[in-house]
């Protein structure tokens, strides 16, 4: 089983640490070195380094760049200028999610395109299905990239030990969701100011060269520990994030999934606009995404069906042991006009029913901008 | 990884201390070690009765839910609900503190293996 899995640069390095690893999305990717909840911890009070190399990478240029991507996305490209970035999806004609995905505006007609790990094939093949009528250019450079993601408070300081001063003085003046082009290494890589766990943070693109030795740097030299999959997971859980394939797939559309901020109607034709627009109007019945706080006993777990007033009113999509809050909770999408904030509903947990309670998303406060 | 040798275990990684037509029930500290955190523990209640094998309770770490076999057929007499309050103590002292539930015997009729065939057991994984 494990030759057929993909490593990143890192793998020797990972083994080295005593990490275990386990399969994810074809890759052997670290699910935890320390445990899952002290590496929770770390990245919220300090700093965590963690290797996201099996991330996708596709290059968008060309005469019809900005054109072709307004069409395939949610977003509106043109708001972006040199070096910033949005998230936003790649949309179904039926209004569905192919992807989601944070988008950088390069240059003029070049963006960067970060997608998920487990879809940057279907995403490339996806791309290149839409893009006969526009002038454009689609690269897959995901073989490419290693990619760390550095992220807590002290962030800032871990970053620093990769760079020329001069590059961390350009990095100093990043505002949130913006990318530079620097150099780790001695090679080309970007870095920009975003993340997926809540916290300050950067996400580095660097050459798979240059990766073994800026990943222990970073942890010889700075207050970063390596962090796994598994506290990757606790940590978006609790900032609100969403997890393609749990929270949403190609039966949900970006309304439901809570992320109608990122669709700009405004910015011309684009796959699926209508139904999302009957979907945000009231127009067409849907479901909302909500986030829950476990008031019972026990851990609600993706797939897990929940129920108010004895019927059956959605299902929890991601859901888990928060280590910063204590408790137990998630995500669930549920018929939109079910349950309101506050609104008490039962999660069955493998045959019984507990309780829960709808709260406001995120579940913990992002510090990130 | 050695194990207690006055204790008895199962290939679902309990152990089991018997003492005449009593027992004390927990799991291993490689168990322990193979789940990680333990974010949550479920526990049967005093009086009911549990066949060897069956599942008496489910022990979740951040990634995965576990059941809890009987290693033999009895009634339970007593559950260690502090521990279920206080997990990290669980993985510190599985053998004594981190006793789940205690049993009356009704019948020996599960499968125990002394902690040398444990330990040949856990080395094959």
């Amino acid at each position: 089983m494990e030759q057929s899995l993909k490593t990143t640069a890192l793998h020797a390095l990972h083994k080295s640490l005593k990490a275990r690893l386990v399969p994810f999305g074809g890759w052997h990717m670290p699910v935890q070195y320390e445990g899952v909840i002290a590496e929770h911890r770390h990245v919220r009070q300090d700093c965590g380094v963690f290797d996201v190399s099996h991330m996708g990478e596709i290059i968008v240029s060309g005469p019809d760049a900005q054109r072709f991507l307004q069409f395939v996305t949610i977003n509106d490209v043109s708001r972006l200028a040199d070096g910033q970035g949005q998230y936003s999806a790649l949309p179904t004609a039926e209004a569905g999610f192919v992807d989601d995905l944070i988008i950088y505006r390069l240059g003029v007609e070049r963006f960067l395109l970060c997608v998920n790990a487990s879809n940057s094939d279907k995403d490339y093949a996806w791309l290149v299905s839409q893009k006969d009528s526009f002038q454009v250019t689609v690269d897959n450079q995901s073989d490419q990239w290693s990619q760390l993601a550095i992220q807590g408070p002290r962030s800032r300081a871990a970053l620093g030990v990769l760079l020329s001063a001069e590059d961390g003085a350009r990095v100093d003046r990043l505002a949130y969701m913006d990318i530079i082009a620097v150099h780790i290494g001695g090679a080309p890589a970007y870095v920009a100011r975003t993340g997926y766990t809540g916290e300050w943070g950067y996400e580095v693109y660097l050459a798979h060269a240059a990766a073994p030795d800026a990943f222990s740097q970073l942890l010889e030299q700075s207050s970063a520990k390596p962090i796994g999959l598994g506290a990757r997971d606790t940590l978006r859980l609790e900032a609100g994030y969403l997890l393609y394939g749990n929270d949403m797939d190609e039966t949900v559309s970006p309304i439901e999934a809570g992320i109608a901020w990122a669709v700009r109607f405004d910015k011309g034709d684009f796959l699926g606009r209508t139904i999302m627009e009957a979907q945000k109007l009231g127009q067409k019945p849907c479901r909302k995404m909500v986030a829950f706080l476990m008031e019972d006993e026990g851990i609600a777990r993706h797939g897990m069906e929940i129920f108010k007033d004895g019927r059956k009113i959605g299902v929890v999509t991601s859901g888990s042991f928060l280590p910063t809050l204590e408790k137990s909770g998630g995500m669930a999408l549920i018929d939109k006009d079910a349950a309101g904030l506050d609104a008490l509903i039962e999660v069955d947990i493998r045959g019984k029913r507990k309780l829960a309670k709808v709260v406001k998303r995120p579940l913990y406060s992002p510090k990130v901008k | 990884m050695s194990f207690p040798k006055d204790l008895k275990y199962t290939r679902e990684h309990e152990w089991i201390r018997l003492d005449g037509k009593n027992g004390i029930i927990g799991i291993t500290a490689y168990a322990l070690e193979q789940l990680g955190d333990v974010v949550h523990l479920e526990l049967p209640k005093v009086g009911e009765s549990y066949k060897a094998g069956s599942t008496f309770g489910t022990i979740e770490s951040t990634k995965t839910v576990s059941d809890l076999y009987m290693p033999l057929t009895g009634k339970i007499t007593e559950v260690n609900s502090a521990i279920a309050k206080d997990l990290e103590a669980l993985a510190a002292d599985p053998y004594k503190n981190g006793w789940l539930i205690k049993v009356a015997v009704e019948k020996e009729d599960g499968e125990l293996i002394s902690a040398g065939e444990y330990e040949s057991f856990i080395a094959e994984d």
